[in-house]
């Protein structure tokens, strides 16, 4: 079973993460990191989760252009894109951290990229 | 003098200098440069020799400078400033002055990025302007670059630069090459030129910098190996200007490496003749074998001889080697001389030896041969002595009988032998005595061993003394005593052939004295001796004129002569044909022989034309001898002997044809003129024109009067335009040739051409043109035969002309809107004897009128007028098939000219002209060897070149006449003096056209440029002229005046 | 400004292998305005260099610190104190700070993170481009304010070389041919006519090729 770090920003993310897990529609290794915005978040954070033990990691937030503070979800990919650059110097897989986009409150996109994530993490 | 190179000394010479470029080899491999080297020598003045260039890592270019010196081959030492500082480049002159380097090319050198070692440091202590002047500092001020005296030998360096005239910024090029000259820059040597005008745009401002007056320019050129390397060179070598013409060119190209030298070459003719290029500098990158050939076909192999190109640096051993080497090859050489001198003088002693002993033997023999001979003749004399003593009987015997009265009738036949003498003359008695004369005789010669010529010799001889002794007898009184036939004669003969004037001239008697002489030619006659027969034979005639044998004899020995005259002339030249002028070495017989075939011809046309059927039989049939399968000359010779002319039957005979008399067209003109447009003020004058000339051929005197009024009309036109447009004839005032060279032997200003310009014939029946047919340079009809004059054809379009001056407009303004019409007015009203029509409008990039429009208007046109038609395509290949071939199909009855044909569609428009036997209008661009080889292939086709006109794309003058005019000018002369008969078509020259795009046709007129249309029609009118004088047989022209001008010039030249 | 960035993580953990304790330094001057060692990138690099370590099995403590500039010795000199303990400092400042810290730092093994590139300007966010080559004998009033030594591949002092090109410098179509700028520039000032002057074989000394450059103003000397 492979660790999964996610990223959620307060506005993509609603329905209970154990409710899910026992719905069985997550994996169970996933940990959710919710955030007031994903804009918050930064490269170490995510090259910290690495070091703390996920195998991939990623980052849900607002569609590019409907982001609730206007670019916060633009910052978290471009650091999302710095991270991969980190990781392929490291000679590990940049495809191990994602950025994904979600309408508001909706709980598909998370659990398409824990399932994603998952894939990737197991290959 | 700089340095004294050999580069400097060719430049200052004036010499038009051409540098090479040898590119060191990547290692250390010596040979490798030796061997570029040996293959450039010779062909050029001095070898650039590469720095590192594109900065990948070879051998250094002053160590590869250094061997190509060694290999008699000056360098030119190229230096660039990324690889070294200044302490570096200044220690590097040093030794290259030192070795004896004298040219130097300062360059920045390319970016290290561009070569093997990309991670390397870029030196770039200074730029190549700084290295110049760094350099001219080291050489004039003796100062190194800090300033240092340099207190012996500094580096006499001859300094050179590169300049880019396709680098960007262009303006700014020129003045970057004058601060490489201001930096001290002796010479440049530009980047690869392909986009000549450029270069030419570039030049100019150069020379208004006057650094043409500071500095020698030499034009890089490269010749592209494949169309590979061009597309490479013009995509990615930045700063290098290849055009798309030049990629087409090489994908037409069937051979590519061939075509990337054609290229260069026409790059060089080119660039030679912009003002300010004082030599070229051929790029030949690893291709070094490509530069003998480019500077052959330039026409620059003739380079100075080089001086001073001598390698300092010899190292002691090798000076001892050198010198050992020297002394070994001279001692093996007079040792291997000495010993062939000893072996030659034991041979010749040997062989005198042999010679002795053979001589010997042969004395001996002939010493034996001598004694029997007396023997058999002694014997003989006996036996001959006997005879006479009978012969005496019998006399006697004869006196008797006559005593008696009668003479008896002779009761027996002739003997055996056929006598020289009538056998009826003689009675039975001499008879006898004739035949046992005989049989001893033919003992005689088996005896003695005679051959039969000696015999007969000798036969003769006693012949005619027995004749002479006996005939006289016989009529006489027998007091005459028969002497014995003189042996000594008969004694001489086996010896007579070494010596037969040895022979004992003088005998007592005058008939002796004759038959003596005959004897004597008979005996020259066999010895072979035919001159000495014939003299001997003269003189007894001389005493004797009626003796038969003497003049049969004399007649014998002049044949002999003769036969043997013509067998030496055949022997001393075997190529000769009989009775042809002699065979240059460089022509085959065969080949001779047929060229003289075609002229025999040619003459027996001309003759024929001219209605002089007795030289023309006579032509024909010299021809015939020659070839008896000639059809021409049988044709012609049947025509000849029915007294049938080809173009004009009715023309009597030893007049001019009718549409080459100048004579009767001129008055022509000028009557229809008169008649329509001279002003009335102006009408007498003009009438006297005419009268001046009838007048002129009459009497000497009054040319002289007549010939400022011709003047007069021509120059002085009235006040706006070019006033009428009629032009009197040229006064024919000089005294004839002949006259005026009187007294000069005919070779000093004759010089005869060997080859034939061919005939074409264009257009129908009576109206029919033909132009060429000529054995003479233009206009040279005292050096041979030119049957046709050249002719003028009007150009008539296709649609309404767009760009037409007013000036040119006005004279067909009630007609362009109907080419018919525009036809017929050029003929009916401006007696134009052929029409060209311009089927300008179905250029796919101008209007593209459809190609059955366009053919339904030439059909009109061809139907208007009667003249020969030149139907002139737009000039692209593709639609001219198309459209040429519409006309063909709707106008086949008529004989018209198509062209223009290309490389790109002669196929289909040579087999179109095949099929209906057109004459067509081969088209090519400015060079000899296209047109040459379009007239090749056209032939391979087979198209006969009777049917090709050639269009060698002319210039207009001040737009590239001088080139036009020196390719027509080469054209002809290897068709006339070198029997190139590949370029022996007649040539057509589209003149109007050329003109009148001309800027200068264009501009108004002002008080600084005069009147705009007498300056255009004299454009055309010169433009015309000089090429007609180049060689064009048809000039296609525009305005009337300038075609009036043009034949008048013709018509008073010829 | 002086431009620079991180050197590659390979060579950066190949530095710091071995290394149990190591304090990262910042530098809140240049480099940090360039993105390149400021308090974020330390932050990163930190991160990134934890993870790595891990990777490859190692165990590291690392510490973050940045300072207002590494080129002034007043905050240099305390990181004699800061540093005690630690086995290096890896400096995120320019070559300037690596070595200031070095000169006078005598016990601390400091390390450099970055590679100082140019003196360049910032085009816009991301992206710098090189002006100036610090070549100690400024030419800019003789070609309109651009400069042929840094910004010409060959540093051309007279004029453009033959592969320039509709503007592009023959090395990388990338690359504007600068002076084909500098004519633009002079001709639009009508000032060209002072590009035919021939410009002086340059005296390199004061590049540096004339040794460690100093310079002294008496009146600002303590």
């Amino acid at each position: 079973m492979s660790n999964i770090k996610g990223f959620c920003c307060n506005y993509t993310l609603s329905v209970d993460l154990d409710a899910l897990k026992k719905e069985g529609l997550v994996p169970e290794g996933l940990e959710i990191e919710r955030l007031p915005c994903t804009g918050r978040l930064e490269v170490p954070e995510l090259l910290d989760a690495f070091t703390e033990g996920a195998d991939a990691v990623f980052v849900v937030g607002c569609q590019v252009d409907k982001c609730h503070n206007l670019s916060g979800s633009y910052r978290a990919s471009k650091r999302v894109k710095y991270a991969k650059k980190i990781l392929e110097e490291l000679d590990m897989d940049p495809g191990r951290v994602e950025m994904f986009f979600a309408d508001r409150g909706e709980t598909e996109p998370v659990v398409e990229a824990a399932r994603v994530m998952s894939e990737r993490a197991s290959n | 003098m700089m340095a004294g190179s050999n580069l400097e000394n060719v430049l200052r010479s004036g010499t038009f200098a051409v540098t090479g470029e040898l590119g060191p080899p990547k290692s250390g491999d010596m040979e490798a440069v030796r061997k570029k080297a040996r293959i450039l020598k010779g062909h050029v003045d001095a070898v650039n020799i590469t720095d590192c260039q594109t900065a990948i890592v070879r051998m250094s270019s002053l160590t590869a400078g250094l061997i190509a010196l060694s290999e008699g081959v000056e360098p030119v030492m190229q230096m660039t400033c990324r690889d070294r500082n200044r302490i570096g480049m200044q220690a590097d002159i040093l030794g290259a002055s030192a070795l004896g380097i004298k040219n130097l090319l300062c360059l920045t050198g390319d970016h290290q990025k561009f070569g093997n070692h990309p991670q390397a440091k870029g030196v770039f202590d200074m730029d190549s302007i700084q290295l110049l002047q760094m350099v001219k500092g080291m050489r004039d001020e003796k100062r190194f670059q800090c300033g240092e005296e340099i207190k012996k030998a500094e580096p006499k360096l001859f300094l050179g630069c590169a300049a880019n005239p396709f680098a960007d910024p262009f303006e700014f090029r020129p003045v970057r090459l004058a601060k490489k000259v201001d930096a001290g820059a002796n010479f440049v040597q530009t980047q690869i030129i392909y986009n000549v005008e450029k270069f030419r745009k570039f030049m100019e401002m150069v020379c208004d910098l006057g650094l043409d007056e500071r500095c020698f320019i030499l034009a890089g050129v490269t010749p592209p190996k494949s169309l590979g390397m061009a597309r490479y060179m013009k995509k990615f070598v930045p700063g290098l200007d290849v055009t798309d013409e030049v990629i087409q060119r090489l994908q037409d190209a069937k051979d590519q490496k061939e075509e990337g030298i054609d290229i260069c070459v026409d790059v060089i003719n080119q660039v030679r003749d912009i003002p300010g290029v004082a030599g070229v500098h051929v790029m030949a990158i690893e291709w070094e074998e490509a530069v003998p050939e480019i500077v052959k076909r330039a026409g620059l192999s003739d380079r100075p001889e080089p001086k001073g190109v001598e390698p300092i640096l010899t190292s002691t051993s090798a000076i001892e080697e050198a010198v050992d080497k020297a002394r070994n090859e001279a001692r093996l050489e007079l040792e291997g001389q000495l010993e062939k001198v000893k072996a030659e003088a034991q041979a010749s002693r040997e062989l005198l030896a042999k010679e002795k002993e053979k001589v010997a033997s042969e004395i001996s023999g002939l010493k034996k041969q001598i004694e029997e001979a007396k023997n058999i003749v002694s014997s003989k004399e006996a036996e001959i002595q006997r005879l006479t003593e009978e012969l005496q009987r019998a006399k006697r015997a004869l006196d008797e009988a006559h005593a008696e009265g009668a003479a008896p009738k002779p009761t027996y036949e002739a003997g055996e032998s056929v006598a020289m003498v009538s056998s009826s003359k003689l009675t039975a008695r001499e008879q006898q005595v004739l035949d046992s004369l005989n049989k001893g005789l033919t003992a005689l010669k088996d005896v003695l061993g005679l051959s039969d010529a000696q015999f007969e010799a000798m036969r003769r001889f006693l012949e005619a003394e027995f004749m002479l002794q006996f005939g006289a007898a016989a009529g006489q009184v027998p007091e005459a005593e028969i002497s014995p036939p003189p042996l000594e004669a008969v004694k001489e003969a086996p010896v007579q052939e070494a010596a037969p004037e040895e022979i004992p001239e003088e005998k007592p008697g005058r008939s002796k004295e004759v038959v003596n002489l005959v004897a004597q030619g008979n005996v020259a006659l066999h010895a072979k001796d035919y001159k000495k027969a014939v003299e001997v034979f003269k003189k007894a005639l001389e005493i004797a004129p009626e003796d038969e044998k003497a003049k049969e004899g004399l007649e014998e020995a002049r044949q002999a002569l003769q036969e043997e005259k013509e067998a030496a002339d055949r022997a001393v030249k075997p190529k000769e044909v009989a009775g042809l002028p002699p065979c240059p070495d460089d022509i085959d017989p065969d080949e001779w022989k047929r060229k003289w075939v075609i002229r025999f011809t040619a003459r027996g046309n001309v003759a024929l034309m001219k209605g002089d059927y007795e030289t023309a039989k006579k032509e024909f049939q010299k021809a015939l001898e020659l070839d008896p399968d000639y059809d021409k000359a049988r044709d012609g010779l049947k025509r000849a002997e029915a007294k049938e002319d080809v173009y004009i039957p009715e023309v009597k005979p030893g007049e001019p044809v009718t549409v080459e008399a100048p004579a009767k067209e001129a008055p022509k003109k000028e009557e229809k003129v008169e008649a329509k447009e001279i002003p009335v003020e102006e009408a007498p004058e003009k009438k006297e024109a005419p009268e001046a000339k009838e007048e002129k051929a009459e009497a000497v005197s009054e040319k002289r009067e007549a010939k400022p009024k011709a003047k007069v009309e021509i120059s002085a036109p009235t006040g706006e335009g070019v006033g009428d447009l009629a032009v009197s004839p040229l006064p024919k005032d000089e005294p004839p040739l002949e006259e005026r060279a009187k007294g000069i032997p005919e070779e000093v200003y004759k010089e005869p051409c060997t080859g034939v310009i061919q005939s074409v014939t264009i257009g129908d029946g009576e109206k029919a043109i033909t132009v060429g047919g000529e054995t003479a340079l233009p206009f040279h009809a005292f050096e041979g035969e030119i049957p046709n004059l050249p002719k003028t054809a009007y150009e008539v379009l296709d649609a309404p002309p767009e760009e037409w001056p007013e000036v040119l407009l006005k004279h067909y303004s009630d007609v362009i809107n109907d080419s018919a019409a525009w036809a017929r007015k050029c003929v009916n009203e401006f007696g134009a004897e052929a029409i060209c029509l311009s089927l300008e409008s179905t250029d796919p990039n101008g209007a593209n009128v459809s190609s059955a429009d366009a053919a339904q208007v030439a059909k009109k046109v061809i139907e208007a007028v009667d003249v020969p038609i030149i139907l002139w395509g737009c000039g692209n290949a593709e639609k001219d098939t198309e459209t040429l071939r519409e006309i063909t199909s709707l106008v086949e009855n008529r004989n018209v000219c198509i062209g223009p044909l290309t490389d790109a569609n002669y196929r289909t428009l040579g087999a179109t002209a095949m099929a209906f036997q057109y004459p067509v209008v081969a088209s090519t661009p400015i060079d000899v060897n296209l047109a040459k080889q379009l007239n090749i292939l056209l032939e391979n086709l087979g198209v006969h070149l009777d049917h090709i006109l050639m269009d060698p794309s002319i210039g207009a003058v001040g737009y590239g006449l001088e080139y036009t005019y020196s390719v027509m000018e080469r054209i002809r002369l290897a068709a006339l003096t070198q029997q190139d008969d590949k370029l022996s078509p007649p040539i057509i020259c589209n003149i109007g056209r050329e003109v009148w795009k001309a800027k200068e046709t264009r501009l108004p007129t002002d008080a600084e440029l005069g009147d705009q249309e007498k300056r255009g029609v004299l454009m055309e009118a010169i433009t015309a002229s000089t090429l007609l004088l180049a060689g064009g047989e048809l000039a296609v022209l525009r305005h009337p005046k300038a075609i009036n001008l043009t034949n008048a010039l013709v018509q008073g030249m010829l | 400004m002086i431009i620079a960035e991180r050197k590659p993580m390979k060579e950066l953990l190949s530095m710091v292998s071995g290394v149990k304790r190591l304090l990262i330094v910042g530098c809140r001057g240049c480099v940090a305005v360039c993105s390149a060692g400021g308090d974020k990138e330390v932050a990163i690099l930190a991160a990134a260099l934890r993870l790595g370590v891990k990777r490859a099995g190692g165990d590291i403590d690392i510490q973050q610190d940045t300072l207002i500039r590494q080129c002034d010795p007043e905050y240099i000199d305390p990181l004699n104190e800061k540093a005690s303990g630690f086995d290096a400092v890896l400096s995120m400042a320019c070559g300037v700070g690596v070595n200031f810290v070095a000169d006078r730092c005598p016990g601390v093994n400091v390390l450099p993170a970055l590679n100082t590139t140019f003196y360049g300007a910032n085009l816009s966010s991301g992206e710098w481009k090189e002006m100036c080559a610090g070549c100690g004998a400024c030419v800019l009033h003789l070609t309109g304010g651009l400069c042929p030594v840094a910004r010409c591949a060959k540093s051309l002092s007279n004029g453009p070389c033959g592969g320039s090109q509709g503007g592009r410098c023959e090395i990388n179509p990338d690359v504007a041919c600068i002076w084909q700028q500098i004519y633009d520039k002079m001709s639009s000032m009508n000032r060209k006519e002072e590009l035919r002057q021939i410009m002086p074989i340059r005296d390199w000394a004061t590049a540096g090729h004339g040794g460690p450059r100093r310079r002294i103003r008496e009146d600002l000397l303590p």
